[in-house]
């Protein structure tokens, strides 16, 4: 038997033992890095001639600037609706999944929905820069097949962004689809079941019973989606490198053009901040809302 | 009663109808990795030929070999992929799980904040951190290396707060007994808890591998010249250098690229799904 004032020394020297890897490593590629962008974002930042303090001057450059405030609405335009989409089809398909069926079926569909998740958007942007070709395409092939006219996806200003909206809806969705159906087989059946012999609808069912029950759900895939399309990059690269003029650029890709072409690093680093901020935003709604609304 | 069977006659059709559809919808999900599997074994000259394929027409190679006699060294950038998701997933196994072990079975002083500070991790994109890791890295020359970028990854917030999350659910009494018979908690994690976290740690090893293959941002970022590249990056390459003819030679490479995240899958199909539920919703 241990004593337990040596005991609890133990644990503890155990305890920062085993947290050290993590920390160190943490501290030196999470912590102090986001602290040195953040210096960075107020400063000029020229290794040969020397840097500089700019004050606010990357930012007000961000904000008043007509270009860089149209990438950014791209950007919050692009996670509105992907974040719609891809939170809302994942519920319905969850919703139709939630039945009886046979456990190879129910593989088959996970593998289908699921295998867009895993595949980086590096490569199916690559196939599906082919889908959605103007001659050659094979989106318009089947659409002037049933005597519709092609669309122009990915060359038409107007157009390139629901087309990149799209892909990601097929991309992502599905990852939200396994989460609601584990979230639903948690809604306690005696409740359905009271309430089908009640008579209830089923629309008022959902609304009334299952959507309140997994609202903290609903809430998380809200605020995943939004962290994840807030820094959405490679697929915009890959489909129209931000395209046609500047209609589909992204807060990523700017920061990659400026930091990285241009080596406007200060002025980078403040638009990553600006992501940043953004993120930490949605992040603390999410939480004020939930602790207000979720499961009264 | 009859009512009653009537509407449960017509709550089966409804059943069925919605699974049809969900097998149509499933299909053409997949419509995409079918275009690209059947297209790398289409003939050069076939592959804008309209109408498009979705299955194979012969089990012809030779765009694959086409692939590996290419000038960008595909082999070499394969390699790069596997090095780095090998060292990430062997890292991050090996950091997150010592870290979730302290935080869920010791008590040291700091420990909740100290994990707090780490959950802040979750919400910082690759793109506030990168400007300085880039400076970093020219400075000591681990820019265009492999390494360096598995580097940045050999922790994770997420890997830590997934083990935790687990060992949480597990029962302590095995430890505990362990702990009364005097052993030390070195022993304890080694011989009672490592053992009954192989689930989770599957499910870590599959989504951390899965992720790392997958890097493109960061990636582009540091890792500039071809021999340097991962596959990612390269299959844009592939695609600039082959021209708009030989679609079916980058589709080729394309498969060649996403066969061992899709084999993981199919074979470990119930440890991703089990790890990502239990990331999303249990917080």
């Amino acid at each position: 038997m241990h004593r337990p004032s040596e005991l609890a020394r133990a644990q503890a020297r155990t305890g920062y033992l085993f947290v050290l890897p993590t920390a160190v490593l943490y501290l030196t590629f999470v912590l102090a890095p986001v602290v040195l962008t953040c210096i960075l974002a107020f400063a000029y930042y020229d290794p040969m001639i020397g840097s500089r303090w700019v004050g606010f001057d990357n930012f007000a450059r961000f904000l008043s600037n007509g270009r860089s405030l149209q990438i950014l609405w791209n950007t919050l335009r692009f996670t509105f609706f992907a974040v719609t989409f891809n939170v809302s089809i994942g519920l319905i398909l969850a919703l139709a999944l939630n039945r009886m069926m046979p456990s190879w079926l129910l593989y088959f569909f996970r593998l289908s929905f699921f295998l867009p998740v895993i595949i980086a958007a590096a490569f199916v942007s690559i196939v599906w820069t082919y889908f959605y070709g103007d001659d050659l395409g094979v989106i318009n092939y089947f659409l002037r097949v049933i005597g519709l006219p092609g669309v122009r996806w990915l060359t038409d200003a107007n157009q390139a962004m629901t087309s990149i909206i799209i892909m990601d809806v097929w991309k992502n969705t599905g990852f939200f689809m396994i989460i609601f159906i584990a979230a639903l087989q948690g809604v306690p059946k005696n409740i359905l079941e009271a309430a089908v012999m009640d008579g209830t609808p089923a629309w008022r069912q959902f609304f009334r019973i299952t959507l309140p029950y997994i609202s903290p759900v609903v809430f998380f895939c809200i605020v995943y989606a939004s962290i994840g399309a807030l820094q959405v990059f490679e697929s915009i690269v890959i489909l129209t490198q931000g395209g046609p003029g500047d209609s589909t650029r992204s807060l990523s890709i700017l920061i990659v053009e400026e930091g990285f072409g241009s080596f406007q690093i200060g002025y980078a680093a403040a638009i990553s901040v600006v992501m940043t901020v953004l993120i930490l935003m949605i992040t603390a709604v999410q939480q004020l809302v939930s602790r207000k609304w979720v499961q009264q | 009663m009859n009512a009653m069977m009537q509407t449960r006659a017509a709550k089966r059709w409804i059943d069925w109808a919605i699974i049809l559809c969900m097998v149509i919808l499933a299909i053409s999900m997949l419509l995409p990795f079918l275009w690209l599997f059947s297209m790398s074994f289409r003939p050069v000259a076939d592959a804008y030929k309209m109408p498009p394929s979705f299955l194979p027409p012969s089990l012809d190679f030779s765009n694959y070999l086409a692939v590996l006699n290419s000038k960008v060294p595909f082999v070499r950038i394969y390699m790069n992929s596997v090095l780095i998701a090998l060292l990430v997933t062997v890292g991050q196994m090996v950091t997150c799980t010592l870290a979730a072990f302290a935080f869920s079975r010791l008590n040291f002083r700091g420990r909740d904040a100290l994990f707090f500070i780490l959950l802040v991790g979750l919400m910082f994109p690759a793109q506030v951190t990168i400007l300085p890791i880039y400076l970093g890295y020219a400075r000591v020359g681990l820019l265009n290396q492999p390494v360096g970028l598995a580097l940045m990854y050999l922790t994770s917030s997420f890997g830590v707060f997934l083990m935790r999350q687990f060992m949480l659910s597990q029962p302590k009494a095995l430890e505990e007994a362990a702990l009364m018979d005097g052993a030390g908690y070195l022993k304890i994690f080694w011989r009672i808890s490592l053992p009954q976290l192989r689930p989770a740690l599957s499910a870590l090893g599959i989504i951390t591998f899965t992720q790392t293959w997958n890097y493109y941002f960061q990636a582009k970022v540091l890792l500039g010249k071809q021999d340097q590249m991962t596959l990612p990056l390269a299959m844009d390459v592939l695609r600039g250098y082959m021209g708009a003819g030989n679609l079916s030679v980058v589709m080729a490479a394309m498969s060649m690229s996403i066969l061992p995240v899709v084999l993981l899958f199919l074979i470990a199909q119930k440890f991703v799904i089990e790890g990502i539920t239990m990331s999303g919703i249990k917080n």
